[in-house]
């Protein structure tokens, strides 16, 4: 998977490549809107990280540009005004994400990943990790066999983390895809849920299968 | 023309004909009457008794006659005077009073005939133009500050969470690179806080209204608040929930309803009680949050809505958060023309009341005011 990153501000730029190419993407690094239209000219990459307040041509001029060629590259866009007008319009021009700066790294990282794999994503009406399992179609979770009780919150969270296995999940991406909230409500509201949740699929089983990376976001996975 | 210029000339004119009036009815009283009396009664001519009573008759009808409705006159028309040059005052006072923080673009009308009212307008208008442009570059400073910060703050998380992905790591080094995260990123809450106000602030931000079920996202906050409170071993309930539209921002409104039920828990006591309810009055829908728990003291209460005012000091170290969330809330409420009021009594119930239009009525005054623009352009 081959990433372009646009961004002007030298030491996010570092950080953000560093971050990615930890997680297997091969990272280029482009510093203005131009310089980006010419690499994504020759270069197929598999998705953009693209900042909007960018010197010269700016990230949504490029993203326009990029959409009036047909290209249909994923794009991730980065602002430090974050506000739901931007987001909205942003979205309109053709992004397939939006994250407002300062942004969490895992964040960013887990939201490039979905983009890129977008395609790809696990379809099946039956989402199993370990002996964990959750039918989609009648919202009926089993572990080893036992019925779990949920919540439509609490399921719409189960089902969340089942569609990407092993992979780390933000704590804003939670609030937007599980809560549809647009906004950092400054409540440990999650935290709480995946205790919840937690208690309700890994207290009487082994092994866990929920796991919390402190200061990163939670995953759901077999081995510890 | 100056209002002096101007109240001399009409004061004179007044007067003039004050003194025409009393002018002919004295005339009347003694060209006329005496001659016309004399005529009558012939005999009474000759005693001084009879010429003294006639005086007397005389100057006693002079007084009634003409210094009575002079005076009157006089009197009726200083008021009106007085009541035309104040006119103008009163209008001012009235526009005057109308202007805050919050449309301080606005300006007073002048009358632009140049007297002393109109001169003191303009002074005022000044004024209020200066006022505008400082409260302006407030703003903007706020804007641009809470940008400003967001560049550092974005390298600060990013190099820390990188510094803590670095496997070398000791566990020591490790809790305390994931401390300093925790607090940067309460930092990045504040300024998104504080951004999101001072365009609130500036009229930058445009909300999405659309009909809202409030009884749908007030049920799904009463959930989300009861695992909130949980830990705590807090009871919420949900005590009426009655079917309500409302024309609002569905994302902000959800802010709002979060916002209040976190501060009901948080500002609680361990066993303690969260009530919510949302019901219809005559023409608004009125939410209300009550919560157990220490209780806000009076001389504190009007000033909770203040950005990062916290009554209890005691309580900035206990509790989380970026100190905004009310302001945030009021914004949100008076976005949506709404009023929100708060009430406390100490060590019982807290209880925060929100008001929106109910969307019928708003459609209402929507009509009558359309029909009385068109009623009004009939007529033109």
């Amino acid at each position: 998977m081959r990433v372009l990153v646009v961004e002007d501000e030298k030491k996010t730029a570092s950080f953000v490549r560093k971050a990615l190419q930890a997680e297997g993407f091969a990272v280029d690094v482009c510093h203005n809107g131009d310089d980006a239209l010419a690499a994504a000219r020759t270069t197929p990459f598999d998705g953009i990280v693209l900042d909007i307040m960018l010197p010269g041509r700016d990230g949504l001029s490029v993203l326009r540009q990029l959409r009036e060629r047909k290209s249909m590259i994923p794009v991730l866009l980065l602002s430090a005004r974050g506000e739901v007008n931007e987001r909205v319009e942003g979205l309109n021009a053709g992004a397939d994400d939006y994250l407002p700066k300062p942004f969490e790294l895992a964040e960013l990282v887990a939201r490039v990943r979905a983009l890129t794999r977008r395609s790809g994503e696990n379809k099946s009406t039956v989402l199993r990790v370990a002996d964990l399992t959750l039918d989609t179609v009648t919202h009926r979770a089993q572990r080893g066999g036992a019925e779990i009780e949920l919540t439509a919150r609490e399921y719409r969270l189960l089902e969340f983390l089942m569609r990407s296995p092993g992979r780390l999940c933000g704590r804003m991406m939670i609030l937007e895809k599980v809560w549809d909230y647009d906004f950092d409500p400054g409540t440990n509201l999650v935290d709480v849920y995946i205790r919840r949740l937690r208690e309700k699929i890994d207290t009487n089983f082994q092994p866990k299968l929920l796991h919390t990376v402190r200061g990163a976001g939670y995953l759901l996975k077999e081995q510890p | 023309m100056t209002i002096r210029t101007r109240l001399s000339l009409w004061y004179a004119a007044v007067m003039f004909v004050a003194l025409m009036i009393m002018g002919v009815l004295l005339y009347y009283q003694i060209i006329i009457e005496p001659r016309e009396r004399a005529r009558r009664h012939p005999e009474r001519h000759h005693t001084e008794q009879a010429i003294d009573e006639d005086l007397f008759e005389d100057v006693t009808g002079i007084v009634m006659w003409c210094g009575v409705p002079a005076v009157l006159l006089s009197v009726g028309g200083g008021w009106w005077l007085m009541k035309k040059s104040l006119a103008p005052v009163a209008g001012l006072t009235q526009a005057a009073e109308k202007i805050s923080a919050f449309n301080l673009s606005e300006r007073l009308p002048r009358t632009g005939n140049g007297d002393e009212l109109d001169r003191l307008t303009e002074v005022f208008n000044g004024m209020l133009a200066r006022l505008d442009d400082s409260f302006n570059r407030t703003r903007e400073f706020t804007l641009h500050a809470s940008h400003e910060l967001k560049t550092p703050l974005t390298i600060l998380c990013g190099e820390t969470e990188t510094a803590l992905r670095d496997e070398s790591l000791s566990a020591a080094e490790r809790e305390r690179a994931a401390s300093l995260l925790d607090e940067l990123r309460r930092l990045a809450r504040i300024v998104d806080g504080l951004t999101l106000l001072a365009k609130a602030d500036a009229g930058q931000i445009t909300l999405t209204l659309e009909p809202v079920r409030l009884d749908e996202l007030v049920r799904d906050n009463f959930a989300d608040a009861q695992i909130l409170a949980e830990p705590q071993g807090i009871q919420v309930e949900l005590a009426a929930c009655e079917e309500i539209t409302v024309r609002g921002d569905r994302h902000r409104l959800r802010q709002l309803l979060l916002n209040l039920a976190d501060n009901a828990v948080k500002y609680n006591q361990p066993q303690g009680r969260v009530t919510m309810g949302l019901r219809r009055t005559n023409d608004a829908a009125e939410f209300t949050i009550a919560n157990t728990g220490p209780g806000i003291p009076p001389e504190i209460l009007p000033r909770v809505f203040d950005p990062f005012f916290r009554g209890d000091p005691a309580h900035s170290q206990t509790v989380d958060g970026c100190g905004l969330g009310l302001s945030i809330v009021q914004w949100i409420v008076s976005a949506h023309n709404g009023t929100i009021t708060i009430t406390s009594e100490p060590s019982k119930l807290t209880t925060v009341t929100v008001r929106f239009p109910l969307l019928e009525v708003r459609l209402q005054m929507k009509k009558q005011i359309h029909e009385q623009r068109r009623s009004a352009r009939d007529i033109q």
